[in-house]
């Protein structure tokens, strides 16, 4: 599902075209083509090994592609790489510091590899990251929350149109989540692009705009998290007595796909060819009550992403 | 290039290592400070016995023995430096910034002689001053002694530093680098000097350049000319720097 396509590359903040990189014999990415416009939160959701931090690699100049061309905020990638960069943050797999050093010190060595206007933004940064109190305590003292955060401190020295943030929920309590939920969708609202690889569909769903979907090295969906939803089949679940029987019934019933026992009541799988939720409910209820089923309750299911991710994406054991 | 700024970064990495700085410290200003207090005080208690701690000829071998731990301090602060990115993994974010990866490599290196060569300097200094001032009735050092001793001990610190960021690049772990280098440096170029099979390739062995660089005269007897012999230190340190740059540029993280 590719929904929306945008015809100037260089107005995207990531555009890559084929993009492949091989270790060996295994294809790590196989012909990536992926589309991040700006200003947007863009969730990357892959199993692990999926090929989600390659692509981050790639794009961030730390390994070189096997095949294919990349785009970073509308600079050809690798000749226009230090400018592209000089306005990207991003933490990689998971924020790493001199743990000798002091939040501070960490966030100034890093400040110094970027322009000089970085290190003006220290006390900002940790400020926003609610660190400003520990920041002179040395890292190796911080939790792994902290270091997250600090994490996306070093992210803003840059003042980034792009930030790409990898798993930037690993560690945090649930208030931290909500936190950066709500500094995400700040970043967003001043105009930035986050780019958010993550395993935790549920929280895709609730800070992304725009997703895509990778498995086995490829970009196998790719739209807005309504679109991706939306794409599912649908399902109704029907509460009723004698499941089994009511399930023989309804597999029976035209544009039902599938009917089975679902945690104590019926869900119902519709086809494509299913007619509008009005219609079907109807026939599957006149079908029931025809043949002496009583119904307590139907009600429409609710596919969520991690619904779709599970469709869509090659389960561990499909693999081996 | 590297910029000061960078340069900066790379040695607060370093001060902040309170462990390595007082090791190496204590590995060559507190052993000059320990050997001269020891001399005095054995001179002072028995004259008749043991000689004053200063003079000419107790600077020559003083100021040798501060060539080898200058040696010493290089590989392990060198070392520490060339590694500290790779092993904290901070490397991988700095790469991220779109800055060239030789900068990043080559301030390193600046950071590291930015450590070494005040702190053997000042203990090259302290030798000095330990000659004159406890030379009693022997002989000072002159001066031409005294700057061919102190160009020894900058040499020294500046070889095994810029080899030992080199090399760690390279390798990318601490531990071992530390451990070829000392056996390197303490070990095996003074074995390779009195190797006379070798002939004159013997030139080539940081061991004999330095030597030459400090006026002093090697155990096996190797001629080799002081412009040579400052060739042969940079050779090595350009031949170290490099192949750690290239490493750097190349390495996927």
């Amino acid at each position: 599902m590719h929904s929306t396509t945008y015809s100037d590359p260089t107005s995207l903040a990531v555009h890559t075209e084929g993009l492949g990189k091989r270790f060996g014999a295994r294809a790590a990415l196989d012909g990536v083509d992926l589309e991040v416009p700006r200003g947007v939160a863009f969730g990357f959701l892959g199993a692990n090994g999926a090929g989600k931090t390659t692509l981050i690699r790639l794009l961030l100049g730390l390994a070189e592609p096997t095949t294919g061309h990349m785009r970073l905020l509308g600079h050809e990638l690798p000749g226009g790489r230090a400018a592209a960069l000089a306005r990207v943050g991003a933490i990689i797999e998971e924020p790493r510091f001199h743990p000798h050093l002091t939040g501070r010190e960490n966030l100034a060595v890093h400040a110094a590899a970027r322009d000089r206007s970085a290190q003006a933004r220290i006390g900002g940064a940790l400020e926003r990251v609610g660190l400003a109190a520990r920041a002179d305590d040395r890292v190796k003292g911080y939790s792994l929350g902290m270091r997250q955060r600090l994490g996306v401190a070093r992210c803003l020295l840059a003042d980034p149109e792009l930030l790409i943030l990898d798993e930037p929920m690993n560690g945090l309590d649930p208030a931290g989540i909500l936190e950066m939920r709500g500094l995400i969708r700040e970043l967003v609202g001043e105009g930035r692009t986050v780019l958010l690889s993550s395993h935790l569909l549920d929280e895709v769903e609730k800070t992304c705009d725009l997703a895509a979907i990778v498995d086995l090295g490829r970009v196998v969906a790719h739209g807005t998290i309504h679109e991706l939803v939306r794409g599912g089949p649908r399902a109704i679940d029907i509460v009723c007595h004698d499941a089994l029987d009511a399930a023989r019934l309804l597999a029976a019933v035209p544009g039902v796909s599938r009917a089975t026992d679902h945690e104590g009541s019926l869900r119902v799988t519709l086809g494509p060819e299913a007619p509008v939720d009005r219609e079907i409910v109807s026939a599957l209820l006149r079908r029931l009550l025809d043949h002496g089923v009583a119904v307590e309750r139907v009600a429409a299911v609710a596919v969520s992403l991690e619904d779709r991710f599970l469709t869509m994406t090659t389960r561990l054991e499909d693999r081996i | 290039m590297p910029d000061l700024a960078l340069i900066s970064a790379d040695l607060l990495k370093l001060r902040r290592r309170g462990g390595m700085v007082s090791l190496t410290l204590l590995g060559t200003l507190g052993v000059v400070a320990l050997v001269f207090t020891v001399l005095a005080i054995q001179h002072a208690a028995n004259p008749a016995k043991y000689g004053p701690a200063g003079g000419l000829e107790n600077y020559r071998g003083a100021i040798e023995t501060v060539g080898l731990l200058a040696l010493i301090a290089g590989v392990i602060v060198g070392g520490t430096a060339g590694t500290q990115d790779i092993e904290s993994g901070v490397f991988r974010d700095l790469a991220a910034t779109g800055r060239s990866r030789t900068a990043l490599f080559l301030s390193r290196a600046a950071g590291a002689l930015a450590m070494v060569l005040p702190i053997v300097l000042v203990t090259a200094i302290a030798t000095a001053a330990g000659s004159i001032a406890l030379r009693a009735d022997l002989a000072a050092p002159d001066a031409g002694t005294l700057a061919a001793g102190t160009a020894l001990v900058l040499a020294a610190g500046a070889l095994s530093t810029a080899v030992a960021v080199g090399v760690s690049a390279v390798v990318g772990s601490r531990g071992p680098v530390i451990g070829i280098l000392l056996a390197f440096f303490l070990g095996i170029s003074p074995l390779l000097e009195v190797i006379g099979l070798l002939g004159d390739s013997r030139q080539l062995v940081p061991d004999v350049a330095l030597h030459r660089i400090g006026d002093l005269s090697t155990p096996a007897g190797v001629h080799v000319a002081l412009g040579i012999a400052i060739a042969v230190v940079l050779g090595w340190i350009a031949v170290s720097l490099a192949a750690g740059a290239w490493r750097t540029k190349t390495r996927e993280i």
